[in-house]
């Protein structure tokens, strides 16, 4: 009894052994974070401020070619006078001497920390109020030149009423493009992925050339020269919707069969042994050994290409679609030549970053099961 | 149907079942096999001992043409295999190889393991392979794990589970290539037993090892192998007791 009692390391969770903080890292810690909030607070603050309280079109404002015959004037106006608040002014400032202290006592004194924890303290104060002090003069410098005429063409959204519905479209019509891209080119890589894995020269040729092309050759021009080849050269009337889609599929399958004769090429060679050992034939073994197993290497890399697809899918502009068939960055395009309101362009990026950036958690998330080497385990039943 | 506790089936022939002649390997210009001769009969446990890189796993890879010979001939139930017109994946249905490194399939459950080529290569009907599967599994004591992933079994599980796929096959002849070198010392001895019984049911064996026990006790017969050709070879006892050649009195000072 006595025994048990005496052990103090007898805990579920491994103890933390960075020891104590004292008041001078905790300082340059609480200067570093403050730094940065204080840039962010003033900020966004004053901006806050001016966009819900009456907004003016002021003197300066028009003086900064920012006209009231402009629509949106008044909202632009509101974006540049709270950028020349004192109070954005005073953060900035402030929060540029709270983040060079931080960014000084961190520096000249991380090396002389004695625990573990005063030492993380005082660099990441350091970091932390470097970004600060960063951010403080790149606003400062954005401010000093022409913060008027950029707000006016990129962060005017009074233009863009009713583009809602066509912009969600874009957004349809984007996957879509991505999506059968995708799907078309997986099966394609998967035939080439295997053919350049031959031992013969006569099958790995073709499949080779077919590959480097795809991969040397710019998609832009791949997607022009494409469409009129299946047009003339082969007389194949498509729309410009469907031939893009399978230019894609072309495009990708190069980049996919590289995916795959890597992840097959990643698979032990005991495993093809053993199954050809069983009497299994070579592409039995592929199919019930190899593949599956491959398969699930090479989901993260090729979800990672159905991300860059999406973004290249823009490239389809060049082709002009019909206007069902707009899709996020066409939708983006036709609205600024109407309006000469590049505002248009800020949105797609925002709908670009809805869509990706759950899959680019998803990559990451697949990559890291990966590692962690459940797959073989888990994976198996999926 | 099945007969049950039984792991070698068919009649003895007089005729060998395994026959090397003159087989010759380079791997590019790496001369590792120079002229080996081999006759196995029905019930043989060949023993090959010898120091590494003598060539033991690349000539126990010549009996299955998972390494061709670059010169020889390999001859299985007077079949010459290593003719290019003979259809391995039908001759390999018919010669078991456990690895050192296991290489079962880590995407399968154990028994699915076992079930793949039963149905996919000879052709059995599920119900049958499972039954088939189930009993192999038994006799090497990993009934219990046949829904266990490789991943979640020990070395010597593995490749107990990985004995048990060659044999579900119903192979006339087995080769184990190092079975036991990737194992800790303490897994090494459930393998082994496996093998000794096999041997002891009648099953003709190729056995690359280390273990010299049990290369003195389960082995009919021994060769030595050094420098890619066979040193020294015959009965495991005599030659541990009495060896001729120089190079096996230093090759055995060093490992017994």
């Amino acid at each position: 009894m006595a025994i048990t009692e005496a052990s103090p390391l007898q805990t579920d969770v491994a103890p933390d052994v960075r020891g104590p903080t004292a008041p001078l890292p905790a300082t340059i810690l609480a200067l570093g974070i403050a730094s940065l909030v204080v840039v962010a607070l003033g900020v966004l603050g004053s901006q806050f401020n001016y966009a819900l309280s009456d907004r003016i079109l002021t003197q300066s404002c028009i003086d900064q070619e920012i006209p009231p015959e402009d629509s949106g004037a008044v909202g632009v106006c509101s974006i540049v006078e709270a950028l020349a608040d004192p109070v954005t002014t005073g953060a900035l400032y402030l929060g540029m001497a709270l983040g060079a202290a931080a960014l000084v006592l961190g520096l000249a004194t991380y090396r002389r920390m004695d625990s573990k924890r005063r030492r993380d303290h005082a660099i990441t104060g350091a970091v932390l109020g470097s970004q600060g002090a960063l951010l403080a003069v790149g606003i400062l410098w954005f401010r000093a030149a022409s913060p008027g005429l950029f707000s006016k063409h990129f962060l005017n959204f009074d233009d863009l009423e009713g583009y809602g519905g066509a912009f969600v479209r874009g957004a349809r019509n984007t996957l879509t493009l991505a999506f059968a891209g995708e799907v078309g080119g997986i099966l394609i890589g998967l035939v080439l992925g295997i053919l350049v894995l031959s031992q013969r020269r006569s099958v790995r040729a073709p499949a080779r050339i077919y590959i480097n092309f795809f991969r040397g050759t710019p998609l832009i021009w791949q997607l022009i020269t494409g469409y009129f080849l299946l047009l003339f050269g082969f007389g194949i009337r498509l729309s410009t919707f469907a031939a893009a889609i399978i230019i894609f599929a072309l495009n990708t399958g190069a980049y996919a069969a590289e995916v795959f004769r890597a992840g097959i090429q990643s698979i032990e060679r005991g495993q093809i042994e053993a199954a050809r050992s069983l009497g299994m034939s070579y592409f039995q073994a592929m199919r019930y050994a190899i593949v599956p197993q491959a398969i699930r290497r090479v989901i993260p890399p090729l979800m990672n290409e159905f991300v860059i697809l999406i973004k290249d899918t823009a490239l389809v502009i060049v082709l002009g679609l019909t206007a069902a068939n707009y899709d996020i960055f066409t939708t983006a395009r036709e609205g600024q030549s109407a309006t000469f309101n590049s505002t248009f362009f800020t949105v797609a990026a925002i709908a670009y970053l809805v869509v990706t950036l759950p899959l680019i958690r998803l990559v990451n998330a697949a990559e890291k099961r990966l590692r962690s080497g459940l797959v073989g385990i888990v994976g198996a039943g999926a | 149907m099945e007969e049950p506790m039984r792991w070698v089936t068919g009649a003895s022939r007089k005729e060998p079942l395994v026959r090397l002649e003159g087989v010759h390997k380079w791997f590019g210009n790496l001369h590792v096999l120079k002229g080996v001769d081999l006759t196995m009969q029905q019930r043989d446990v060949v023993v090959v001992i010898g120091p590494s890189g003598g060539g033991k796993s690349t000539l126990l890879r010549c009996v299955s043409m998972l390494e061709v010979p670059t010169l020889g001939h390999v001859w299985f139930e007077e079949r010459d295999i290593t003719d290019i017109r003979t259809d391995l994946n039908e001759v390999r249905t018919h010669i078991g190889i456990v690895f050192q490194a296991y290489n079962l399939f880590p995407h399968m459950t154990a028994e699915r393991n076992v079930t793949l080529a039963l149905e996919k290569v000879l052709k059995l009907p599920s119900d049958e392979a499972h039954e088939r599967a189930m009993d192999q599994l038994a006799r090497v004591g990993m009934g219990h794990k046949a829904s266990a992933y490789p991943g979640q079994l020990s070395g010597g599980q593995q490749q107990r589970v990985a004995i048990a796929r060659a044999l579900a096959m119903r192979p006339k002849l087995m080769l184990f290539d190092e079975v036991t070198s990737a194992l800790d010392p303490e897994l090494v001895g459930e393998v082994l037993e496996v093998m000794t019984r096999l041997a002891g049911d009648g099953m003709t064996m190729m056995v690359v090892t280390h273990e010299m026990g049990f290369a003195r006790e389960v082995g009919t017969r021994m060769l030595f192998l050094d420098e890619g050709m066979v040193a020294e070879q015959g009965e495991p006892r005599e030659m541990f007791y009495n060896p001729k050649s120089d190079r096996l009195q230093q090759f055995l000072a060093k490992v017994l």
